[in-house]
């Protein structure tokens, strides 16, 4: 079978029997994205465990909040916008530049030319996150959510992913073959979206700034269409083609990819208001967030559709390709996320979700059930293929993963009944306020062993990426797999 | 997909879609509000521009994370209990959260704007309103029945809280005499200047309602030093184990006086004609409840519509 035929959603499924020519000319390929893919990689790393630290500190000052009380850098009010900025401009803006650049020159069968000044673009990219948190830290935080970093932070945000991107851009001019995989729509998409939903942002925040209320629709928009169009594009893109390259069977059907995507660009942009339901605002914004929170149901339902579909038959793959585990888990928190973004924002259960904890649950669930195991999963793909040599430790990438999806599923959990329990709580006016907050705490204990397993889990995997790094991998010719394959079967191709 | 055109002008047409519909369009409707001016009475203008303490307190709320658990944004009668709420402190009956819902034109002069959506601790839209009225505490201040109908001729605020830059010739009531409302355990007056002070210095301090809260103390925006001759008069009245050794005074820094001056300047009870008011809230516009200029007094001159004299 060759790269040749009509369906071009078969691209990625070149079977192990592909000739050499192809072989080789991915190792090329490969080679050229080694070093700015795995600088990408080690960055958000690096970033990860900052920001897993950060979110353990500040899940317990949540219960000890007098701890370090004389000391401005170490309140909960300025570590907590530390940890989500560290978590979303460190590590998942990060992971995913690595892994979208990667895909995009696999997909577009060119090599990444000049890799050693997308590097200085990733210099930066880091040195903004830095310069950010820093003044996050110092006291001058701007005060909207997930855009805490100050205007000169963002602007070395911005150089750096103009650097970047135009990297990307560049492959996708240089592409060979005439059809366009649909990974490379999301990522595309993402690409575009980004600058423009950023720099958008901080002018109408910053520049010449809105006046009132519309800073908070500008912010609330922004947040939002990051979570979806920045890094769920990427996310959906990625589970688009590793699914089907994993499993070597391309994906079900051509036209759901498509409705899915335009659906998903379209109603998804819009779901901004739904955090502010019932707020200081024109009625008709709000409903039409709400309605199209509803409507993302279709892309949701097409895409896991298509993958659901792809996959039929194939599940026990699952037993033994850390890739496919991760992807289909993330894949199937993209459902659950949308569930609850109806939830929350639906005008009936809103009443006693908002203003609790549950929207913390919907930022979590799509930030780290969805996105970071597909990201995890592109990097047990990725990662070898840059450096030659084989995971390790089967074990560890099991621990990795129990405790990543244990650890996620306890967090949502509590924080989605403890939402709800907090929420009900304030919605009766008889009780006192902070009997809200003593409904909730069990639940935030809770959140604090959750805390516990997700370290554990992104130690292990730091530990494993480092050996990798170092080139202490395994030296095989054969995958590692999670359990040993039977020597019968489907020969899954990881 | 053949075309590269086409998915160009989908990926480029979508985002405009979403960013013309959700915030070009909305700016137009609501991105250029003025305050409202009573048609009765030109003198009562809302909202007023904020004085520059106030503003370096919403810089200092911004900085520390107040908002990732303080909202300040009312929700209407019919989708949430937020206007049947009373606050957990005060004098009975305990003061409300707010007497009608908020809406966009409250805010015309915020910047940044702390809307929040999260609340593990108490709305704060309208927690100015909560303070102790000048009449009940008549403490020995001779500031404390200024009400003058005119906002620029006082140059303290109208509200005993706002004005207490160091230099004042007026200083803050409560600090220095906490004796007119009579308290247990030497809390001042719920929501007043001192208490909230001492709130944050000391937020399990206070009394029984406030003991389980799990607020982060912000001991940093305060400074523990010796007594130099006499005490300080906004030194913080502590009790217990936050109390500083003798000889020595814990007083609020600049930063923290001016985040108390933000938080006492929260004031949405001034009735808006486009918003239904509570029942019982409405004749409220003529009387001394609603000052014009609530939140603090600005020359005039920075105010557009600014009233004759």
């Amino acid at each position: 079978m060759t790269s040749a035929t009509d369906i071009p959603l078969k691209q990625p499924a070149i079977s192990a029997t592909a000739g050499d020519a192809e072989q080789l000319e991915r190792a090329i390929i490969d080679a050229s994205t080694r070093v700015p893919v795995l600088m990408f990689y080690a960055s958000a790393m690096v970033w990860l465990l900052i920001g897993t630290l950060l979110a353990g500190f500040v899940s317990f000052d949540l219960h000890s909040p007098d701890w370090f009380s004389n000391v401005s850098f170490l309140t909960w009010g300025r570590l907590r916008p530390v940890e989500m900025n560290v978590m979303i401009y460190g590590w998942a803006s990060m992971v995913g530049m690595g892994t979208a650049i990667w895909l995009m020159a696999r997909l577009c069968r060119t090599t990444l030319r000049h890799p050693l000044l997308l590097v200085t673009g990733t210099c930066f990219w880091n040195i903004g996150v830095l310069v950010g948190v820093i003044a996050i830290l110092m006291g001058y935080s701007t005060g909207y959510q997930w855009l805490e970093f100050p205007p000169y932070a963002a602007l070395i945000l911005l150089v750096a992913y103009a650097l970047i991107i135009s990297w990307a851009i560049l492959m996708f001019r240089f592409r060979r073959g005439e059809q366009i995989y649909i990974t490379q729509w999301y990522l595309l998409g993402a690409f575009l979206w980004f600058p423009w939903l950023y720099a958008a942002t901080q002018v109408m925040l910053f520049v010449a700034p809105v006046q009132g209320v519309m800073q908070a629709v500008v912010g609330w928009w922004y947040a939002n269409n990051l979570l979806f169009l920045w890094l769920g594009a990427i996310g959906l893109g990625t589970a688009y083609y590793m699914i089907p390259k994993v499993i070597g069977r391309p994906v079900y059907s051509y036209h759901l990819a498509t409705i899915g995507f335009w659906t998903y660009a379209l109603f998804s942009s819009w779901t901004g208001m739904q955090r502010l339901v019932d707020g200081p605002f024109p009625a008709w914004m709000i409903t039409a967030s709400i309605s199209a929170t509803i409507l993302t149901i279709i892309p949701v339902a097409t895409v896991g559709l298509n993958h659901h579909m792809t996959m039929q038959g194939y599940f026990p793959v699952m037993r033994y390709s850390p890739t496919l585990r991760f992807t289909v888990f993330g894949a199937m928190s993209y459902t659950i996320f949308s569930i609850v973004g109806i939830l929350i924002s639906l005008r009936s259960t809103a009443r006693y979700l908002h203003f609790t904890e549950a929207n913390v649950a919907y930022s979590q669930i799509g930030l780290y059930a969805f996105f970071t195991m597909i990201m995890f999963g592109s990097m047990y793909y990725i990662v070898p293929r840059l450096v030659g040599r084989e995971w390790r430790y089967a074990t560890l990438i099991k621990l990795h993963f129990w405790a990543s999806a244990y650890g996620i599923g306890l967090l949502s959990l509590m924080l989605l009944v403890g939402g709800l329990v907090q929420g009900s709580s304030q919605d009766d006016p008889t009780l006192p306020f902070i009997e809200s907050l003593q409904s909730v705490l069990p639940y935030l204990r809770g959140l604090s062993l959750a805390a516990l397993l997700l370290t554990a889990s992104h130690f292990i995997f730091a530990f494993h990426f480092g050996l990798m790094l170092f080139g202490l991998g395994r030296t095989s010719t054969v995958p590692t797999f999670l359990n040993p394959v039977e020597p019968e079967g489907s020969e899954p191709q990881l | 997909m053949k075309g590269l055109i086409p998915l160009f002008i989908g990926l480029f047409g979508t985002f405009a879609f979403s960013w013309v519909g959700l915030t070009v369009i909305p700016n137009i409707q609501i991105g250029a509000l003025n305050p409202q001016i009573s048609p009765d009475d030109e003198n009562d203008i809302y909202p007023m521009p904020q004085s520059g303490m106030v503003q370096l307190g919403r810089q200092v709320y911004a900085a520390n994370g107040c908002i990732y658990c303080h909202s300040r944004q009312l929700r209407p009668d019919y989708a949430s209990a937020d206007l049947d709420r009373v606050r957990d402190a005060g004098p009975s009956p305990r003061p409300k959260w707010g007497e009608r819902r908020s809406a966009p034109r409250d805010y015309v002069f915020d910047q940044p704007v702390l809307l929040g959506e999260e609340r593990m601790g108490p709305d704060l839209a309208d927690l100015g309103k909560a303070a102790p009225s000048a009449e009940e505490s008549p403490a020995a201040s001779p500031a404390a029945p200024a009400q003058s109908p005119s906002p620029a001729a006082n140059t303290a605020s109208p509200k005993p809280g706002a004005g207490g830059a160091p230099p004042s010739p007026a200083p803050p009531a409560m600090a220095t005499n906490p004796s007119p409302t009579p308290n247990p355990n030497g809390t001042p007056p719920a929501y007043s200047e001192a208490w909230h002070h001492r709130h944050l210095y000391s937020p399990r301090s206070m009394s029984a309602d406030t003991r389980d809260s799990n607020m982060p103390a912000y001991r940093f925006l305060y400074e523990k030093r010796r007594i130099t001759g006499e005490r300080s008069a906004d030194a913080l009245q502590l009790t217990g184990a936050d109390a500083p050794p003798a000889g020595w005074e814990v007083v609020p820094t600049y930063e923290a006086k001016c985040l108390v001056a933000y938080l006492m300047a929260q004031d949405q009870s001034h009735p808006l004609k486009e918003v239904k008011s509570a029942p019982g809230a409405a004749p409220a516009a003529g009387s001394p409840a609603a000052q014009p200029g609530a939140p603090a007094a600005s020359p005039a001159g920075s105010q557009p519509a600014a009233p004759k004299k």
